[in-house]
């Protein structure tokens, strides 16, 4: 007879979700699940609005990574248009990108985990969060808290706005860069370098010295999908072609135009989740599972393009396996801040560039094109926006495929993994850093659960365990 | 242009422009930007995060504007309340709730100070999906521009007894 446990909801994480854990009778983990309880609706309701409105309809989708949608739409709209936005635009997109990529990652490393990393799984949960780590690395969180708002000051001097900015529309961008905010930006950069090296150190010698948790948090083979520059197949966050790679190295989808992925991704869906599977076609579902995202990017590029990224990345596929590909999703956090640093470094050339002040900055244009795909790099992975559109240009049906939807099958095998290995003879309860472990896998991943679904949900914290008598063991709520 | 700077005072109002009422904050706060006046700062936002640290860091006295559920149309309606607020770091931070209160035991653990603090609550009847304000809160939101301005402009003082600044 089998017992259940659930995390409902899983805590810092963005969205809601729960997990659920089945044991036998001796207390060992049978099985695991990830449950996406949210549903957004997104692709249905907006199907009768304009193209135009696009980009601020699903800019909502997220309060944390709404740029991402911002440009995917945008780019489904030139595809659109049939028109090439003026060089200017695309890098001050590309500009509002990268802040995104420093103020989503830092949100994610500073706030959501560390406190695991620096105050332990097992530590006591009501301090386990931003002010037990301001009382006991009261730099280290200051220090992320600032760059993660230098992030939001990129896109908030870019779009006028920190949180769903509406700037970024077919053929362009509205507003082009002031030289004040250019110089403001500069000379906020060397303590953002500072912080983030200070953090791939303290990463570094933490993931040495906690070898369970990097060999046993989501450690499997799987494929790896992103985009790679057209030139080169560097480290992309907005452009280029698809690339997919397995764990060994080798490379089975390469200068893919990303416009035709459904040609290549198929879409599951399970009943016990809202949350899709995508997976790579050729391979079926489950088998052609892929993580995406910043663990993901780092194993399919070439290189990141930047010197200082560069001499990371190198050490970084050092700790992979013997072809450099890193499996473990533990390394997400790692990836993470390798992006930042070279995130930083590619907003330094940019505003370093004279063209980045230009004011042209939009192409006009018109309906051109009955379909349009816009595809870029959120935070999290891959991010696809499809559009149909009629001769007036109203939306006549949108397909979206969100980085977490990518991760799906991966995290729920994560979560199965994590729970195996430390959860073990559970007949009266299981102890919360145990809980905590499960959950902290999930949160390797920076899901963005709000993304994914399309639609807002409540439900309460329970963790249940109960018996096969329907009895309840143990129970365990967070408010 | 962003700068980090000192103010007298600083105004936040934070709340969700797409769900009614409860966009009363971000309007007073944009209106009390439209003012342009000297040493005084004013932030529109969805939500109270922790970046605002530093903005309070260097307030010496900060007014948090949102919503709350008032009584219903037709009904007298609630005034404008306007208290006083203390730190308090007993309950994190957190995405989905924000409340000034830990955020200046936030700014108070990271800088070593925090300003003195009021809260006006601004009451709202419908808080469903939509943009415009109902009759109440726009009510609210014009009379807690004018207490505003009276105590910017020197016409009225802060209640006796507010908060010191925690050196």
């Amino acid at each position: 007879m089998t017992r259940r446990v659930v995390i409902d909801p899983v805590t810092r994480i963005e969205g809601h979700a729960k997990i659920s854990i089945y044991l036998d009778e001796a207390g060992e983990v049978n099985d695991a699940r990830f449950h996406v309880v949210e549903f957004r609706g997104f692709e249905k309701f907006c199907e009768g609005r304009p193209l135009g409105e696009m980009a601020g309809i699903t800019a909502r989708v997220c309060g944390i990574c709404p740029v991402s949608h911002l440009l995917a739409s945008a780019k489904a709209g030139d595809d659109i248009f049939a028109v090439t936005i003026p060089p200017a635009a695309e890098k001050l997109r590309r500009l509002m990108n990268l802040g995104q990529i420093v103020q989503s990652h830092a949100l994610s490393f500073f706030h959501l985990s560390s406190p695991d990393l620096l105050l332990g799984y097992d530590s006591d949960p009501s301090r386990r969060n931003l002010f037990g780590l301001i009382a006991q690395h009261p730099d280290f969180a200051r220090g992320g808290i600032r760059l993660r708002q230098f992030g939001q000051e990129v896109i908030e001097l870019l779009g006028g706005r920190k949180i769903h900015p509406a700037w970024a529309v077919p053929g362009g961008v509205r507003e082009p860069l002031s030289a004040a905010n250019r110089d403001y930006l500069r000379s906020r950069l060397p303590e953002a370098f500072a912080t983030v090296q200070s953090a791939l150190a303290f990463f570094k010698q933490y993931a040495e010295t906690h070898a369970e948790e990097v060999d046993h948090f989501g450690n499997f083979p799987t494929l790896f999908a992103g985009l790679v520059s057209k030139e080169g197949g560097l480290w992309e966050h907005y452009d280029g072609y698809l690339r997919i790679v397995d764990s060994e190295g080798r490379i089975l989808v390469d200068q893919f135009d990303p416009r035709r992925y459904a040609e290549i991704i198929g879409e599951a869906v399970e009943p016990w989740s809202y949350l899709k599977s995508p997976y790579y076609k050729p391979l079926g579902y489950p088998d052609g599972a892929y993580r995406v995202g910043p663990l993901a990017r780092l194993n399919i590029c070439s290189g990141m393009g930047t010197p200082l990224a560069d001499a990371e990345l190198a050490e970084f596929r050092r700790r992979g396996n013997a072809q450099g590909i890193v499996t473990s999703s533990f390394m997400y956090h790692y990836a993470r801040l390798i992006e930042i640093l070279a995130a930083l470094e590619r907003i330094q050339m940019l505003l370093e560039d004279p063209d980045i002040l230009s004011p042209r900055v939009r192409a006009s244009g018109g309906i051109n094109k009955l379909h349009g795909v816009g595809v870029s790099e959120a935070p999290r992975g891959t991010l696809f926006h499809d559009y149909e559109v009629d001769e007036r240009g109203m939306i006549r049906r949108v397909n979206l495929i969100i980085a977490t939807g990518q991760n799906n099958i991966a995290m729920n095998r994560t979560v199965k993994q994590i729970a195996q290995h430390w959860i073990h003879g559970a007949t009266n309860g299981i102890p919360e850093g145990l809980l905590n472990r499960v959950e902290a896998g999930i949160r390797a991943f920076d899901p963005c659960l709000s993304c994914s679904t399309h639609a807002i949900g409540q439900m309460p914290m329970v963790v249940t365990l109960i018996d096969s008598q329907g009895r309840v063991i143990a129970e365990a709520r967070r408010d | 242009m962003i700068k980090t700077r000192t103010v007298d005072y600083l105004i936040i109002g934070y709340g969700n422009t797409l769900r009614g009422d409860d966009g009363a904050g971000p309007r007073v706060a944009e209106a009390v930007a439209g003012w342009g006046m000297p040493n005084v700062r004013a932030i529109s936002a969805a939500q109270l995060t922790p970046e605002l640290a530093e903005a309070l860091a260097g307030a010496e006295v900060v007014i948090f504007v949102d919503a709350q559920v008032g009584q219903a149309a037709g009904r007298p309606a609630a005034s404008i309340t306007f208290e006083p607020l203390a730190a308090d770091d007993e309950r994190p931070l957190e995405a989905h709730r924000s409340d000034p209160r830990q955020l200046l035991a936030l700014t108070r653990q990271l800088y070593g100070r925090c300003p003195s603090a009021w809260l006006i609550a601004i009451p709202g009847v419908c808080f469903d999906f939509g943009e415009a304000l109902s009759a109440v809160a726009q009510q609210g939101v014009d009379e807690a521009l004018r207490r505003i301005r009276a105590l910017l402009t020197g016409q009225q003082n802060l209640a006796h007894g507010a908060t010191p600044l925690i050196p």
